[in-house]
């Protein structure tokens, strides 16, 4: 099973409900305003908040959990990978640090442990350890109003159309989650642009491993290219050099 | 002093304050010690010391591909330093990549775990094996000194060509791949800069830097040890330069025609004008200098040229690293003096180490000298005054120990008050209450409200002094508290009252205001009683009245209001599940001992009451 969960932000009523469960869920400190913080409420501490959407809306904001994700990517060691079961997760003993995945995340999820000297990369991993118990994540659980729920990724797009079939003045025709950067296990339906999320941009269709994917496909071409470039050089120039000192006149 | 222990004084100096900070860096952790943050995660380590410095050291292959594969031997003399400065660069670019990791001792996992899909991972193999093959190219050079090493270096002259050829092929890969590292931000990287053929274009200014980085290393050393430079080999490599950069344009200026973003170089905004300095310094410029003949065979214009050259793409890497990305939330990073402090000191390490190289080894054909010998003059004892007169000259490396010294206890000095200030916490506006002592708050904009109190809370909770027990408790720039923070008792359902579902129930649509009085604040104090609706529960002629008590809380309503009838009715009736008071009370032990309290005032114990099924409570309850 494929589990996803949709949000509805003409439900959320901006509790933070889901934000508290996910503090305790995954035992996460309270935390100071930081430099390195940005405003969207999202730290190495917090791992889902709801931030002021347009027209006075709530939005939560969360890892999305792409289908095939830049992150899981970009990482040069494979510290973090998308499960079977769609939550992307992280493997702390594996990271060293890099933060690629941070600037390869169209949707900026990835945060830093910035104050530690020890610091990791931080973010939701779908509360991994309650779907493989065959629960549903603690925010999904905790939320009053049903705003963000919980399920298969087909079943919640097939709900979410239905919502917009029946509300067509109420909501934007857009499932934001079901083809950006190839799909993502966290969906979206909204009366209100949610674009502001990935940074203002409408994403392409297009998963982007796909984009780094062509450069290294024709790595090992470039490679064996190059060196056979250079050995037929080698080779022709040093045929030409011996010649030369090869006639008497030289 | 002569011209190079000027320099050297002056880049120890550097040395010692980039040491300084390197000891913040790496107890302090990354937050307190650069400018990063969570909108920058890649600032001046990544753009300058790893992705210039690459390509800086770029100089190494091509003068050993001209050398040993086109056999071109006028440019022999420059093919042992050309390798020691890649050698020196790459090892800087390594050390660098230490500071910038956050978990540097981790580093080796590149070797273990494998992501190929990663170009970072290409990269980060292209670079330890280059730099492998950089060792043992610059090795027969140290090795001469050493009549044991003679057998090795022997044996490994013998393949010096395959190395030759490996290390073109290393540095082709790795040099586009750091190109490629960016192909994964299209929706980052401003439309100027990315192109999906960003590795081609990093490889060809690679190339064209790695020429102006021989121009420009000659003319600095020339400079420093008073020589000659080698003026018409330069010159030739300049041309070669001013065509490389012209193909760079005519790419970069093609590839933004096809991509139909040639409108962009004509936008407004600080980034446009960004790209057209970049482009000026790092090519334009350069290829009207080098083309005319008279300027690239003199010593002004070959300098000018190549340093144009080197400061502009070094620019462009740090534009594509992290300076021409785009960010919505209108952060912007500028490297702090730490971060610049330990690049810096980096470069000064390297070139420290190459004076030093070219000093002891044979790199040049003739090994340069510092002309001015150390003076070591004693003072001399003046018989009149009765005193000594006159201060020795201190030995050179006397001098470099105090420059490293001082700088690093300045750097000290400042650290102190930096690092103070930001493990502070930034501080946030306070402002009254918006609209007055009442909030009207409507979360989700259906027209259902909840008039806050905003003086009543503040009173209640304390005054002036309790803003903190709601603001900012959680996340930065948090000016307000989720009223579920404290009311989350309002969502716990029970046998007797489910507020989900009296506020939603299907088909229903109860609004606030059916409980809670309309027009007036919707608190406990204005709620109904239960049986202004649920009428039809009362039997007919029944003895039980519905009291009309109003509760202040959700708790008191549970425990005042309702729960007493329904443990009596229980009693009565046999029927222990209709007081499931464990459905609330299942794990707290204080509120269990109260339970217990309650229970026994009615004669019943914990045995005669009914736990809610454990699949309802997890899935259904909340």
């Amino acid at each position: 099973m494929k589990t996803a969960i949709l949000t509805d932000t003409t439900k959320c009523i901006g509790c933070q409900e889901c934000v508290k469960a996910c503090k305790q869920q995954n035992h996460l400190p309270g935390d100071l305003p930081r430099r390195w913080m940005l405003s969207d409420g999202l730290s190495a501490r917090n791992w889902t908040s709801i931030v002021d959407g347009p027209n006075r809306s709530f939005v939560r904001k969360q890892c999305r959990h792409c289908l095939e994700p830049a992150c899981a990517s970009a990482c040069p060691v494979g510290a973090l990978h998308k499960t079977a079961i769609g939550a992307v997760v992280y493997d702390n003993t594996k990271c060293m640090g890099c933060r690629y995945c941070m600037m390869a995340c169209p949707y900026g999820i990835p945060r830093y442990d910035w104050a530690y000297a020890v610091p990791y990369i931080r973010k939701c991993i779908l509360c991994y350890d309650r779907l493989l118990a065959g629960r549903q994540p603690a925010c999904t659980e905790a939320c009053p109003t049903k705003a963000t729920i919980f399920g298969d990724r087909d079943d919640l797009l097939a709900e979410a159309h239905r919502r917009i079939r029946e509300k067509p003045e109420l909501y934007i025709n857009h499932v934001w989650g079901e083809n950006e950067v190839g799909g993502s296990s966290v969906l979206y339906i909204s009366n209100v642009d949610l674009s502001f999320l990935a940074g203002g941009e409408s994403l392409g269709a297009t998963p982007l491993p796909s984009t780094t994917a062509k450069a290294m496909d024709a790595v090992p071409f470039a490679f064996c290219s190059v060196m056979g470039l250079m050995a037929g050089i080698t080779w022709i120039v040093d045929r030409r050099m011996n010649k030369k000192e090869d006639e008497p006149d030289e | 002093m002569s011209r190079v222990r000027h320099a050297k004084f002056v880049l120890w100096a550097l040395l010692g304050l980039a040491a300084s900070v390197a000891v913040a860096r790496f107890l302090l952790g990354l937050g307190v010690s650069t400018h990063l943050s969570d909108a920058n995660p890649w600032g001046l380590w990544v753009g300058f010391d790893v992705m210039a410095g690459v390509a800086l050291a770029a100089g190494g292959f091509i003068v050993t591909a001209t050398v040993y594969i086109f056999r071109l031997e006028r440019f022999h003399d420059v093919v042992r330093s050309a390798v020691l400065t890649a050698f020196l660069g790459y090892i800087a670019v390594a050390i660098s990549l230490l500071f910038d990791l956050g978990l540097p001792w981790n580093i080796w996992h590149m070797t273990v775990f494998w992501n190929p899909h990663s170009p970072l991972f290409e990269v980060g193999w292209c670079v330890m094996l280059y730099l492998t093959v950089l060792a043992l190219e610059f090795f027969p050079v140290p090795a001469e000194d050493f009549p044991r090493l003679a057998g090795v270096r022997s044996r490994l002259l013998k393949f010096r060509l395959p190395l030759v050829i490996l290390g073109i092929g290393l540095s082709t890969l790795h040099q586009s791949s750091l190109g490629s590292l960016f192909l994964i931000m299209p929706y980052r990287l401003h439309p100027l800069w990315y192109s999906p053929i960003l590795p081609i274009l990093f490889l060809i200014s690679a190339i064209a830097l790695g020429l102006a980085m021989i121009i420009f290393e000659s003319h600095v050393t020339a400079y420093l040890y008073r020589r000659k430079p080698e003026r018409e080999v330069l010159a030739s490599l300049g041309r070669a330069c001013a065509w490389v950069l012209l193909l760079y344009v005519a790419i970069r200026f093609g590839d933004l025609l096809v991509r139909h973003r040639l409108g962009a170089v004509g936008g407004p905004g600080w980034r446009t004008a960004l790209f057209w300095i970049e482009l000026a310094l790092m090519a334009l410029i350069p290829i009207v200098l080098l083309s005319i003949a008279r300027v690239r065979n003199s010593r002004a214009g070959q300098w000018i040229a190549a340093s144009l050259v080197v400061f502009g793409v070094v620019l462009n890497r740090i534009d594509v690293g992290g300076v021409a990305h785009l960010r919505p939330d209108g952060t912007f990073y500028l490297p702090s003096w730490t971060e610049i402090a330990i690049s810096v000191g980096i470069v000064s390490a390297a070139i420290l180490a190459f004076l030093f190289m070219i000093e002891r080894f044979k790199v040049w054909e003739q090994r340069p000298a510092d002309t001015e010998q150390d003076p070591t003059k004693l003072p001399e004892f003046d018989p009149v005054g009765n005193t000594w007169l006159g201060v020795p000259d201190v030995a050179a490396r006397t001098v470099y120990s105090m420059a490293f010294i001082v700088a690093a206890a300045f750097g000290f000095g400042f650290l102190h008050v930096r690092a103070a200030e930001y493990r502070g916490v930034e501080p946030s506006p306070v402002h009254r209450a918006r609209g007055g002592d009442i909030l009207w708050i409507d979360g989700n904009l259906d027209g259902m409200g909840v008039a806050f109190h905003h003086a009543e809370h503040e009173k209640r909770e304390g005054g002036k002094q309790s803003c903190i027990k709601c603001h900012h408790m959680n996340y930065p720039h948090d000016e307000g508290t989720a009223c579920a923070r404290c009311h989350s008792d309002e969502y716990l359902p029970s046998d007797a009252f489910r507020h989900d579902w009296h506020a939603s129930p299907p088909g229903a649509h109860i609004a606030c205001y059916q409980c809670h009085a309309q027009g007036q604040m919707r608190t406990a104090a204005s709620a109904v009683s239960c049986d202004k609706c649920h009428k039809n529960m009362v039997a007919n002629g029944s003895s039980i009245k519905i009291k009309t008590y109003q509760a202040v809380s959700y708790t008191e309503a549970m425990h005042r209001l309702c729960i007493g009838c329904h443990i009596q009715k229980a009693k009565e009736k046999n029927k222990p599940e209709m007081t499931r008071c464990a459905w609330c009370h299942k794990d707290n032990p204080e509120i269990l001992n109260a339970r217990d309290l309650m229970l026994s005032r009615y004669g019943l114990n914990r045995a005669s009451v009914v736990l809610p099924p454990e699949n309802l409570a997890a899935g259904d309850g909340r």
